[in-house]
């Protein structure tokens, strides 16, 4: 080559530098600084910050809104996990073949995914009304209630379910998405030798494709248990500041933004990231294992 | 499984098996095809529904919506939540320029996180996929690692340093924000589509004498321009999407996006719900199009972006 060894040299980079930047800057620092701060006194209208150990921490355990908060959430991430890859598997299933009009139906089934989460907690909200709901209107029909109900707000563990509902029918398509492309990476002949081995369709699937989409079950699941722990468009427009159906992302933007108790909302943001990684490590190993097996 | 293949079928009249294309008797095959009729019908009610009773709130009056029981399609039918909402009829509310001017909003700040996104992404991804340097390796799986940070990691300290810089409350801060945390994806995305492209190709160029920026301009970037379409419309509709994060970072009308708008108005429990559904169909048809329209694009964006 021609041109200068050092401009050669130094290229790769310059030409990374503003990516460096951006991920040093405004993700590496921030969760340095996070991290450090969950031990530290911080109240800006109440100066000075202060080192106060685990301080933080004991506080907002001993606080009955975090320790609910944090018990919803476990029903969220439960609840989301196991319905959004069920239910993701088997559409999933059920678009596996090929049809006339497939890629509608595909485009339209992705559709909830790809809108606001908030915007989306608004409609169901209004499904969900108390006065004039659809949802009312429907099992009134059915005859399955008597008179209209109020779903949110009363019951605790109604309110985690129906809120998380909302949520799952975001997060489904992407479950979908994924576990559709493992289901078509499996070749066709499997299916054709399974069957002249006599294997009916129930037991193809449960020796055949479930163990070979394992890996996409894996990662799916992951990806649900991060956004269901994460959960808070949906808590925060059909529970609002309750602490009934509260959320530990919830939780985190009250102590931190409105009750300005920047020190704990570190320490719980800390308890909640460390929480996601043991997590999602343990569901890919656990689901990663059991294919060996 | 094909009815190409009935030589291979076990001569078994008793086989349970009856996979499509393999028409027993003909009841067989109208169950099967019934069906799935029956299963496509569920799932598009499932994925459609609330989508569609949004859209049916808000083209109808406010007396028809809270009528019980429910009425499934608009009737009457009116348009005059949208005509509110832009401006056109005569009681010229205040929501009509809140949410116009949220709308804007969101379009400068996922706008413009989509295009420093894409040009920051090409030419790391580029270099990633391409050229030697140092600590390459521990640069790029450090980069992806954010993927799995929650945003529980950085919501209150981005806040923190938006406010020490002042830059709380402008598209700038916005911008800033969405890029930091869009960019790992970008990157994954853009890394797969510039490895499937042959190296042969800028080959030519290079031993022509071009440099390598021109080589990724003038040959790269025009060969993998579907992904960096894919990359661009996910991290628009990403952006899009925030609720939490512009919820923290903007405090009023100038700069807050329709997410935050939509989600106000609803806590104010004074505007009409036709103006509301009105207002969250908007909100949702701007992403919603851009997914039916682009809908391949995304599909094989989220699927390499997932499968990290």
């Amino acid at each position: 080559m021609s041109r200068p060894a050092s401009q050669g040299r130094l290229l790769p980079y310059i030409l990374i530098s503003p990516l460096v930047v951006f991920i040093g800057a405004l993700s590496f620092y921030p969760t340095v600084l996070s991290t450090v701060q969950a031990f530290f006194r911080v109240t800006p209208l109440d100066p000075p910050t202060r080192f106060n150990g685990l301080e933080n921490f004991r506080d907002l355990f001993a606080s009955s809104a975090v320790r609910t908060s944090i018990a919803n959430t476990a029903a969220y991430v439960v609840i989301g996990v196991v319905f959004s890859v069920v239910l993701g598997t088997a559409i999933a299933s059920a678009l596996q073949q090929h049809f006339r009009f497939r890629g509608v139906v595909l485009a339209l089934v992705v559709l909830p995914w790809a809108l606001p989460g908030v915007v989306e907690a608004v409609i169901w909200n209004w499904m969900y009304d108390p006065n004039f709901g659809v949802v009312n209107s429907v099992l009134r029909s059915l005859h399955l209630i008597g008179s209209y109900q109020v779903f949110l707000g009363l019951s605790r563990w109604l309110t985690v379910a129906l809120i998380e509902l909302s949520q799952i029918w975001q997060i489904t398509p992407l479950m979908a998405l994924i576990i559709l492309a493992a289901l078509q990476s499996v070749p066709r002949d499997f299916y054709e030798a399974a069957h002249v081995d006599g294997a009916n369709r129930r037991q193809s699937f449960r020796y055949l494709t479930l163990p070979l989409i394992r890996p996409a079950l894996a990662v799916s699941s992951v990806e649900a248990l991060v956004l269901s722990l994460n959960i808070f468009d949906q808590v925060y427009v059909l529970n609002g500041n309750a602490t009934l159906g509260s959320s530990l992302m919830l939780q985190t933007y009250i102590v931190t933004f409105q009750d300005l108790n920047f020190g704990q909302g570190y320490a719980l943001s800390l308890v909640a990231t460390v929480a996601t990684a043991l997590l999602s490590m343990t569901v890919i190993a656990l689901l990663y294992r059991r294919s060996q097996a | 499984m094909t009815a190409t293949t009935p030589a291979t079928r076990p001569p078994r009249a008793t086989s349970s098996w009856s996979g499509p294309g393999q028409p027993r008797r003909p009841a067989q095959r109208v169950a099967r095809v019934l069906g799935r009729l029956v299963a496509l019908a569920v799932i598009l009610l499932w994925s459609l529904f609330p989508l569609y009773w949004a859209l049916n709130t808000s083209l109808t009056t406010l007396s028809a919506a809270t009528s019980r029981p429910a009425r499934y399609w608009p009737s009457p039918l009116v348009l005059g939540s949208y005509q509110q909402l832009f401006g056109i009829s005569t009681s010229r509310s205040g929501v009509a320029y809140q949410f116009g001017r949220s709308l804007l909003n969101a379009t400068i700040e996922s706008g413009g996180a989509m295009v420093l996104s894409v040009v920051v992404a090409v030419f790391a991804a580029y270099a990633f996929a391409r050229l030697r340097f140092h600590f390459k390796r521990a640069i790029f799986v450090s980069v992806l690692a954010t993927l799995l940070l929650p945003a529980y990691a950085t919501l209150i300290p981005l806040y923190r340093i938006m406010s020490n810089v002042h830059l709380v409350n402008t598209y700038i801060g916005v911008i800033l924000v969405y890029t930091s945390g869009f960019l790992p994806l970008a990157i994954w995305v853009l890394f797969n589509y510039f490895n499937n492209v042959p190296p042969e190709l800028e080959e030519a160029a290079l031993v022509d004498g071009t440099s390598p920026v021109g080589a990724l301009l003038r040959v790269i970037v025009p060969v993998a321009l579907p992904g960096i379409a894919a990359t661009a419309i996910i991290v628009f509709l990403l952006g899009w999407a925030q609720f939490l994060f512009p919820l923290v970072l903007t405090s009023d009308l100038s700069t807050q996006p329709v997410t935050v708008i939509v989600a106000a108005l609803n806590g104010q429990r004074i505007v009409p719900l036709t103006l509301l559904m009105a207002a969250g169909t908007l909100a949702a048809a701007v992403p919603g199009v851009i997914a039916l329209v682009l809908n391949r694009h995304i599909i094989q964006g989220v699927t390499a972006g997932a499968v990290k």
